[in-house]
């Protein structure tokens, strides 16, 4: 055995007794986990029995857990594209039967999974695993006071230096910025997954507009930094999570615009970890954390939205929604109008080729 | 760990038919590989353990993307074909069928690179190298060559660090070393209060004292010094790297240094210049020779910490920012590819070991004191 799954292996026997009573829920931390206690933990029968924990996103403590064969986690909030590779390498238990039969159908008796491929979403094998909980996404925002005139309003004035000057902001990563790079160079949003699929040198077209900011760009990796970059006047415009805008729009009085064109709506799952030291009482939780109704009060909370169809009505027939008594659906990446100019991401494309895009992404960033 | 970084036997237990077939093909000959590969991959995709050969998608997909979606999107063809008892008679007819990636022998090329119980394909892959069809080590595509870079990145940021900690941290040690105690123990505070400060915080405050809009540009626009538009770009690019990294790991030359310095008895100094020596030349040929122990301690420890830095580089570095750390921690959490993980690692400790080597042969490992 390794030394790094001894350590490992150390460090849990020493949480171990932490672990073993609650229901433990590995999630991002910061004001998404604060979401999640609220509307998913506070309004469960037993909310003591539900404990999160921070981590970093990915799979490697959960590989870690899983090889090692000491498991401390139950359940895991991951990207898509994780809960696809985490359910096909078995780190995460195949629940298919269970959530066929146990998930809470939609309002008018969908399954769950006919209630998300409402939203416009494609079975992968990560639904075999996991239960849905939100969509977020890739926005672009600005500060409305940085530009006097005309204000920008699509993908292709926020790759266009001549006409808005300034720096942009964005991410050190590529997942996103690809899709924006070609609505940018014509693409219609719905069709940016086909095409990157299928044709052939479409990821090169996207490289190619995006050198044309390439001199006018800061690069930012954690969360936060888009809306210091921003507020300090440091870029003029940038990518963020919306949810981080949200909640400087909506608790800290900030005025920022969204650019919803071109925007990347990526999914989010919360996943069975194999050998879950409280496999019962966390897929009850799953349960309850994947019905309309917690999707829906979740958006009180944070502005990324349902991925459950069914969850929206909930939010649009009874706003105010938001805190303070504000409406929030303004501020949510999917109403019907925004999802028309959205690019919802393929994570399953990802999973095949975002190691080599990152590659090539990382040395565009270094040359 | 270090044993994945060669290790390639679990797809091996995944595939065997598969690839004893496979090595059989005659590339020369034959364009595509011999129905019995095809049928052996059909056979192991039907019957092998979902787990298992899921845990292998994840290792081909290294070797090429697109493996991952070709053999899931197959496999459930393979799988409703058993189900039905419909077994077919030619089996590369019913593989290219399924999914016409089965006639591109650029798929089969990459496999070839899997079909051994070790690899050396992980270290390849970690200098910009990986193989081609006739598994010759070649470059890897122009535009995706980043981990030669970035390891030059990492050691020259490394040393450059190490550099100016040890000018910066020099005439403080000494200071500190010579002071009287009450100016002594403030000044050590100073040293200590940013050491025991979190990292975030002060990787943080440099961005803010930093950036184009940031304090010392405020100040110097405002002094008249640049103008409005001559801002200078200290962050977000290498200058803001060196910048943060080296006040974050200045104490740790300080200390040793300072430690050190503290016992060098003030009479050596005296007694050189009594002896006639210039204070210069008492300096470079009395003091200097005696904080070499803390010199070396302090540079290695700064060194050492540097090279596997990867959290403020990431924030303050910009385009800059990815050092080989970052490539490590996105290999190990993101693309679980372990094998490269544990390469890049493999490597970097390679490195440490070379320049602890060349350091013993030039100073002596004995030479080294923490106090």
């Amino acid at each position: 055995m390794s030394k790094f799954l001894k350590a490992f292996l150390f460090a849990s026997v020493i949480l171990a007794p932490f672990a073993a009573s609650a229901v433990t829920v590995a999630s991002w931390g910061g004001a998404y986990t604060e979401s999640q206690q609220k509307a998913y933990a506070d309004t469960y029968s037993d909310p003591s029995s539900i404990v999160f924990e921070n981590y970093n996103g990915g799979l490697g403590e959960v590989r870690a857990q899983v090889e090692s064969g000491s498991v401390t986690w139950d359940l895991v909030d991951v990207l898509p594209g994780d809960a696809i590779t985490g359910c096909d390498e078995g780190l995460f238990e195949d629940i298919s039967a269970e959530i066929a039969a146990n998930a809470a159908p939609g309002p008018d008796g969908e399954s769950m999974a006919e209630d998300m491929e409402n939203n416009g979403l494609e079975y992968h094998s990560g639904w075999d695993c996991c239960v849905p909980q939100i969509f977020w996404t890739y926005v672009v925002f600005y500060d409305p006071d940085a530009f006097p005139g005309e204000k920008p309003s699509s993908m292709a004035d926020f790759f266009d230096v001549e006409k808005f000057p300034g720096k942009r902001g964005i991410h050190t990563w590529a997942t996103g910025i690809i899709e924006k790079a070609m609505v940018a160079d014509g693409v219609e949003p719905n069709a940016v997954p086909t095409v990157l699929e299928k044709q052939t040198g479409a990821l090169d077209r996207a490289f190619a507009k995006l050198d044309t900011i390439k001199d006018h760009v800061v690069f930012w990796s954690a969360g936060s930094k888009p809306l210091e970059l921003v507020k300090s006047g440091e870029v003029v415009m940038a990518i963020a999570y919306n949810g981080r805008v949200g909640a400087a729009n909506l608790a800290e009085g900030e005025n920022f615009e969204y650019i919803w064109e071109g925007q990347v709506l990526d999914q989010e799952y919360l996943c069975l970890m194999s050998g879950a030291p409280n496999r019962d009482a966390a897929l009850d939780f799953m349960w309850h954390a994947s019905t309309p109704e917690a999707q829906a009060e979740q958006a009180k909370y944070i502005t990324y939205g349902p991925m459950r169809a069914s969850g929206i009505p909930i939010i649009v027939n009874n706003e105010p929604w938001g805190p303070g008594g504000v409406d929030i659906m303004p501020h949510m990446p999917n109403t019907p109008e925004r999802l028309a100019v959205s690019i919802v991401s393929d994570p399953q494309w990802w999973s095949d080729n975002g190691a080599e895009i990152n590659e090539r992404y990382a040395a565009w960033m270094g040359n | 760990m270090l044993l994945r970084s060669v290790d390639d036997s679990q797809i091996n237990t995944v595939f065997p038919n598969t690839f004893e077939e496979y090595k059989k093909w005659d590339k020369e000959k034959d364009e595509l590989p011999p129905e019995e590969v095809y049928r052996a991959l059909f056979e192991e995709l039907a019957y092998g353990d979902k787990i298992q050969v899921g845990r292998a998608l994840t290792r081909m997909n290294y070797s090429k993307s697109g493996w991952k979606s070709l053999i899931k999107k197959t496999s459930r063809a393979i799988k409703k074909a058993v189900k039905k008892d419909e077994l077919p008679d030619n089996y590369k007819e019913f593989l290219i069928e399924a999914n016409d990636k089965w006639a591109d022998p650029s798929y089969w090329y990459a496999m070839g690179q899997m079909v051994n119980n070790q690899t050396s394909i992980y270290y390849w892959n970690a200098i910009d190298r990986t193989f081609d069809e006739e598994l010759n080590v070649v470059q890897q595509e122009e535009n995706r060559r980043v981990y030669v870079a970035t390891w030059i990145k990492t050691l020259k940021v490394s040393i450059y660090v190490t550099i100016f900690c040890l000018i910066l941290g020099f005439p403080v040690a000494h200071l500190l070393a010579n002071l009287p105690l009450r100016y002594s123990n403030l000044l050590m505070i100073f040293v200590l209060l940013p050491f025991w400060t979190s990292l975030l915080v002060r990787t943080t405050a440099w961005i803010v004292m930093l950036q184009q809009k940031g304090v010392i540009n405020g100040v110097l626009v405002w002094l008249g010094v640049l103008n409005d538009d001559g801002r200078i770009a200290m962050v977000y690019n290498e200058t803001g790297t060196l910048i943060a990294m080296t006040q974050i790991l200045l104490p740790f030359m300080i200390l040793p240094l300072y430690s050190v310095m503290r016992v060098i008895p003030k009479s050596h100094m005296r007694a050189a210049q009594n002896l006639g020596a210039k204070p210069a030349m008492a300096f470079w040929r009395v003091y200097l020779p005696q904080t070499i122990p803390g010199m070396s301690a302090g540079g290695l420890l700064v060194f050492v910490l540097a090279i596997g830095y990867f959290i403020t580089p990431e924030l303050v570095g910009g385009k800059d920012g990815k050092l080989i750390g970052s490539w490590i921690a996105y290999h190990l959490k993101t693309t679980l590819n372990w094998g490269l993980t544990a390469a890049l690692g493999a490597i970097l400790l390679g490195f440490m070991l070379i320049f602890y080597w060349l350091y013993n042969k030039i100073v002596g490992i004995d030479n080294i004191k923490l106090g």
